[in-house]
């Protein structure tokens, strides 16, 4: 070798170990990054929509305001503009965290702790033992998700209706008009009471109510959020304290709904409800070993809507296993398994929403926030977007559970041990389809609220009602009969949604 | 033969199942000038215990996972001191209980160049010193979000090192590297709970954690037999996380230490057969898996 070439070949060497070590950072998830809006609306009228929890948004009473010119006040405003020149840049992360929305933010946070809490017992044969859990911690089943999402959404929507009634009683100036430039977009409303304290304050309450364990946690969030609003120049501390207030009242008044709405996670009874169903051959756990189906007795939970027409939608005896009509659609199950393209792959993995996920009704949760987003709704209308959807999952979700949990039509596998699942099996009675009940009533709510999204919705809703088809995991009829539900539903919402006086 | 005895020292190569693993890119004998090669071999590897984490554990909801690869292997020798290597398996894998559909189809097909950088006379002894860079990519848009899966679903990019010593019969080979994979696209929206994301929920796209990956690799070359045994330490580099519910499998941190043997014989000719065991000792998000592997060789 000659020198030049060694010279040469030694150079290109340290170049290629130097490549090679160059090791780099990396997020493990990719994120999408929001943008920040300002409100399409303000609607002034906000305080006269009709309420879910409240008679009227005049059951509570928000004391009226220190007037601007009072020393009180001014302090205050000083304390804020002091604030916005002296920010560190924790609060600055705090305001641009917050600054995407309230609503938003905790309805994302709730999604979080429901994917964090929706758990299964895992069992390790090298050991015999199950992993362990902790016994205290909550499980975040379907259920009790779609109950969370939707006490959470009302609580909101109230305290946010009852803090607009006061807004423009009281007409305290948006601090924007008292030459405070804040440090986002935010919606031009009277500033008293405080909007963000508001969602702040019952969304922790009601948050904490189902994650006790994560208590610390919440209120955290919870007094950084009240904090933002005035490090953002949107508040100053007597609108912060009286929007906390008046959702503390809304949250009571909420949590005392939850603690009597007949949700229990008790499985005593499932075995002697399993034996009185009126099917022919029943469900049986699948996994090895056998586990309990999580919340049975879900399917007697309060409704929200008029509880004798939801009543009136619950989905008709499913054909017995002996049938031509159940043995096409298990056939139907069979043959989709067998030929499944990698497209149907995709598509029921995209709606699968198993455990350790927000569930089925957090994914559409999502996708009203994108919608939410691009119509940018104000803190108000986004509670309204989220309590009319999750109402009505919730409601599907129980008549579903109720059907489920009479009926115990088995699995597709559980008949034909060959037909192979994409998803994990879910541990529960097939009979009506969850996936295609929530999907279908999501879809009809949210195809009124953002009606130039029509089509995509429509797209969304096809694809997640016939994943779990693609899945291996429903009949057709399941699927079928869940749609009709999901749809009857999401009407009630929809006629609750056209009369609420918001326009 | 120098050739059969370059080749056999590849079983199964650079890309493999999720729960397969490489005995690493290549070895250090080059190929020669304007010659090449060509392999096929088939293996089966198979475990009931993986890791979660670095916990053993056994899932009996999934029972035993056997994996089958046929492996196309073929090497040329663009000049006297540089190597091309292209190879893509075929794989099928399946669990013996539950039911999670088996996977079946081409993985990834890579492509590397071999480069004797150095070589020096040490009496009767050579050392030579050796570098090699690879790209892997998908041939296929397989399932990668999946305990089955074929592989990770990255296109990667693999540099590594290598010192070569052989005297007479004997040789002793140690090489180090460093892959470098690239983020995969999931089916689905990653919603796992993880407090450091600041907007949650919204991402389908997830980072691969690149590792890095030592061998030491030693044995016997002669005209008619090589055997050797081999000792691979592969080493999550990034922060991966552990498997787990919802957790994409991508994401893992993927670590093992397996040791192997190979032995070569030559039949006649151009035409040598080979045979591979080897088994995994410790590893993290990984199978604890046994491979066999047979192949034919064919090249001049």
């Amino acid at each position: 070798m000659t020198y030049t070439s060694t010279v040469r070949n030694l150079c290109l060497s340290l170049l290629l170990v130097g490549a090679g070590l160059t090791g780099c950072k990396e997020n493990t998830i990719s994120e999408g990054v929001l943008p920040y809006f300002e409100p399409a609306t303000i609607d002034p009228d906000g305080g006269t929509w009709r309420t879910v929890l409240l008679s009227s948004a005049s059951a509570i009473s928000v004391p009226a305001p220190t007037a601007i010119t009072s020393d009180a006040y001014q302090t205050e405003l000083t304390s804020v503009k002091n604030g916005i020149l002296t920010s560190t840049p924790d609060q600055n992360t705090a305001v641009n965290y917050w600054g995407q929305g309230g609503v938003v933010r905790w309805n994302q946070i709730a999604r979080q702790l429901v994917a964090k809490y929706n758990t299964a017992p895992v069992y390790n044969d090298a050991t015999g033992q199950y992993l362990t859990v902790d016994p205290s911690a909550p499980v975040a089943s379907l259920p009790f998700a779609t109950r969370l999402y939707a006490l959470l959404s009302a609580a909101q929507y109230d305290a946010l209706v009852v803090a607009w009634r006061a807004k423009y009683q009281y007409n305290r100036p948006s601090l924007n008009r008292q030459n405070i430039v804040t440090r986002l977009p935010v919606a031009d409303v009277p500033s008293y009471p405080s909007e963000g304290a508001a969602i702040a304050e019952a969304s922790a309450q009601i948050l904490t109510y189902f994650f006790p364990n994560e208590a610390t946690y919440i209120k955290a969030k919870a007094t950084e959020h009240k904090q933002s609003q005035l490090w953002a120049g949107i508040n100053v501390a007597s609108d912060v304290k009286a929007g906390e207030t008046l959702a503390a009242a809304v949250a009571a008044v909420a949590l005392n709904r939850a603690r009597t709405d007949r949700f229990t996670t008790s499985t005593d009874s499932w075995a002697t409800m399993k034996a009185k169903a009126p099917y022919d051959v029943t469900w049986q756990s699948l996994e090895i070993p056998s586990r309990l189906p999580v919340v049975p007795l879900a399917g007697r939970v309060k409704t929200w809507f008029d509880s004798t027409t939801v009543a009136q939608l619950s989905p008709a005896a499913p054909p017995l296993t002996n049938t031509t009509a159940f043995q096409t659609a298990l056939a139907e199950v069979r043959a989709t398994a067998d030929s499944r393209t990698r497209d149907q792959w995709a598509t029921a993995d995209y709606w699968n929403d198993g455990l350790a996920t927000y569930t089925v009704a957090g994914h559409w949760n999502l996708i009203a926030e994108q919608l939410i987003q691009e119509d940018r709704q104000n803190e108000l209308r986004s509670a309204r977007t989220y309590a009319l959807l999750n109402r009505a999952l919730h409601d599907v979700t129980t008549t579903g559970w109720q059907a489920k949990y009479t009926y115990f039509v088995p699995r597709p596998a559980q008949l034909d041990a060959k037909i192979k699942t994409s998803v994990l099996m879910p541990n529960t009675p097939a009979y009506v389809s969850d996936h295609a009940a929530t999907s279908a009533a999501a879809n009809t709510i949210l195809t009124y609220l953002f009606p130039a999204e029509t089509t995509w919705l429509k797209k969304q809703s096809d694809d997640a009602i016939i994943a779990t088809l693609y899945a291996g995991t429903q009949y057709r009829f399941s699927i079928d009969a869940g749609v009709q539900l999901g749809t009857g539903v999401g009407t009630l919402a929809t006629n609750w949604g056209k009369a609420d006086g918001a326009k | 033969m120098q050739q059969f005895i370059r080749l056999s020292l590849i079983l199964v190569c650079l890309s493999l199942p999720r729960f397969a693993s490489a005995q690493g890119l290549m070895d250090g004998f080059m190929k020669g000038d304007r010659k090449a090669s060509l392999a096929v071999t088939y293996s089966q590897e198979t475990f009931d215990t993986y890791y979660r984490g670095t916990t053993p554990f056994r899932d009996p909801n999934l029972g035993t996972v056997t994996t089958q690869a046929l492996n196309l292997y073929g090497v040329y020798g663009l000049g006297y001191d540089l190597d091309l290597i292209v190879t893509a398996p075929y794989i099928r894998t399946e669990a013996s209980a539950g039911y999670q559909p088996k996977q079946e189809g081409f993985q990834d097909v890579t492509a590397a160049l071999r480069w004797e950088a150095f070589d020096y006379k040490l009496g009767k002894a050579r050392l030579s010193w050796l570098f090699a860079l690879g790209y892997t990519m998908p041939i296929q848009n397989y399932v990668n979000d999946n305990m089955l899966a074929l592989g990770q679903g990255s296109k990667n990019i693999d540099g590594r090192t290598m010192l070569h010593f052989k005297s007479g019969s004997f040789f002793l080979t140690g090489q180090f590297g460093y892959i470098r994979r690239g983020p995969v696209t999931l089916d689905r929206i990653v919603n796992v709970y993880d407090p450091s994301q600041v907007n949650p929920n919204s991402g389908m796209k997830v980072n691969v954690p690149d590792v890095t990956e030592a061998i030491i690799r030693t044995g016997f070359a002669t005209k008619r037999v090589y055997i050797d045994v081999w000792g691979q330490q592969q080493t999550p580099y990034a922060v991966g996380t552990d498997i787990g519910p919802g957790i994409p499998f991508p994401t893992n941190a993927i670590g093992f230490q397996r040791v192997g043997g190979t032995l070569f014989l030559r039949l006649v000719g151009r035409l040598g057969l080979n045979f591979g065991y080897s088994t995994t000792l410790d590893g993290q998000n990984i199978g604890k898996s046994t491979r066999l592997s047979g192949g034919i060789i064919i090249g001049n």
